[in-house]
């Protein structure tokens, strides 16, 4: 596959309708993980899928679209400042399924390591610039504290957060969306196919 | 079905209030203290994001919103004033814990910022619904594919979690366990999610039939459903919050240069 093909999307109705389908899959993700008591956020399984089908101009679309509109109707504003986290991650997601890597399990997880690099590069300037630092959530804190009472420099430490928290949390999601993307059948996914061609009859 | 969205019209002005507006005045509560930088700034925006949310009769369920903040605000003063690399006066001290001023300085303007952040989007989010935001965009010359996408997520999360209930009350019955440790909490995520996602993934197809064949890729002049009663404020407000930011710009580039 040449490097034109990776980045071509189809806007057609099909992927339009794909990205709202993809922000809800985010929030019952989320409430999943948050009615089973899980450790982890798993908000972007549908980021993540919409990636995979769409590509990674629909995968950063979805993303980004997803954080601006909970952000912005749902109260949760904090979510707003992580739209950029998001983008990149339909976006990084979204290249590497078009490179092959979302075809085996292996490969998967080469994806979701990729999706976590991305994660921690964006989210912990964000972090360090909003909350001083740490990501609300209780394990990561814990080894911020415990980075800083080292006294080691704040990015290090903020870093160290954000690896404990997002790093599983993206393998654990891209594992996820594997199984998915296997689960779906050829006349959906054909839908959003964007290396087919349209022949004429006539 | 139960909404996602928190709001309610409730009667008042600031449910009529354009949601440009209350844009322009998100973007002025955030930039403006940020641009000044000094505490009071925080105070004052903190003071009239409040005084707008009682005269709005919305400042019960804004509390509701930012409440679960305070955990987190209560970790950063904490880590921030007893850890902080700055940290050299001592300011007071529990038994023989010190808190340090500088990390707790540094803890309280983060407080500020996020309790402003939160307060000042409660606002739009607690008296503005999300049609009305999409509707006013496509207006406004963004794309009806946005307005779409916006309006339609607030449909479709209802419905996905009606789908959530029947199949989580589904696998309950075949015996799968949704409590208990770690292991099989994780184990019960599976069989939950897969069902949920293929089937909503299945119904796109559907609905890109249906949207299609109702000339939703069609091109040309759309014409709306509602009107948007103008507020007589909306104006002149937008115009002023503008003001305010560029000044506050303006005298932040001043003092650098002076």
């Amino acid at each position: 596959m040449n490097g034109k093909s990776i980045f071509r999307t189809k806007f057609d109705v099909a992927s339009i309708v794909l990205i709202p389908a993809c922000i809800g899959i985010n929030y019952i993700g989320k409430l999943f993980a948050s009615a089973l008591k899980l450790p982890l956020w798993l908000d972007s399984i549908g980021t993540c899928l919409g990636a995979c089908l769409g590509g990674p101009i629909i995968g950063g679309i979805c993303g980004a679209a997803n954080n601006l509109i909970y952000g912005l109707t749902t109260g949760d504003s904090i979510t707003l400042i992580y739209a950029l986290t998001s983008l990149f991650i339909g976006f990084f997601v979204g290249i590497m399924a078009r490179a092959g890597f979302m075809k085996s399990f292996p490969k998967s997880i080469i994806t979701a390591l990729v999706a976590g690099a991305v994660a921690i590069v964006i989210s912990t300037p964000l972090n360090i610039i909003f909350w001083g630092g740490q990501t609300g959530n209780v394990w990561g804190d814990a080894a911020f504290a415990a980075a800083q009472a080292a006294s080691l420099p704040l990015w290090f430490s903020s870093l160290i957060d954000e690896i404990i928290v997002d790093v599983p949390d993206k393998i654990i999601t891209l594992i996820l969306t594997f199984i998915i993307l296997k689960a779906l059948p050829e006349k959906l996914t054909a839908l959003y196919d964007a290396s087919d061609e349209v022949e004429r009859l006539d | 079905m139960k909404s996602i969205s928190l709001y309610r019209d409730n009667g008042t002005w600031l449910c009529r209030v354009h949601p440009f507006t209350k844009l322009m005045y998100i973007a002025a509560a955030i930039i403006v203290p940020l641009l000044l930088g000094t505490l009071w700034a925080y105070a004052v925006a903190i003071a009239l994001d409040i005084a707008l949310l009682i005269s709005g009769k919305s400042l019960k369920r804004a509390r509701a919103l930012i409440i679960f903040s305070f955990t987190i605000i209560a970790t950063i003063f904490i880590i921030k004033g007893l850890f902080d690399a700055d940290n050299l006066t001592p300011l007071f001290s529990i038994g023989s814990v010190v808190f340090y001023r500088e990390g707790m300085m540094k803890a309280l303007r983060t407080g500020c910022v996020i309790i402003n952040m939160l307060l000042s989007f409660s606002i739009l989010v607690l008296t503005t619904k999300p049609e009305d935001i999409a509707d006013e965009l496509e207006r406004h010359g963004f794309s009806p594919r946005l307005s779409y996408v916006i309006s339609s997520v607030f449909s479709i999360i209802p419905q996905m979690m009606g789908t959530m209930d029947t199949i989580t009350d589904a696998q309950r019955s075949r015996g799968m366990e949704t409590e208990g440790s770690l292991i099989k909490r994780m184990k019960a995520f599976i069989p939950l999610i897969t069902p949920v996602v293929t089937s909503s993934l299945i119904n796109t197809r559907e609905r890109a039939i249906a949207l299609e064949v109702r000339g939703f890729g069609g091109k040309g002049k759309r014409s709306y459903l509602k009107e948007w009663e103008k507020h007589r404020g909306d104006k002149p407000m937008t115009i002023i919050l503008a003001l305010i930011i560029v000044s506050a710009a303006v005298w932040r580039v001043a003092t650098w240069l002076i």
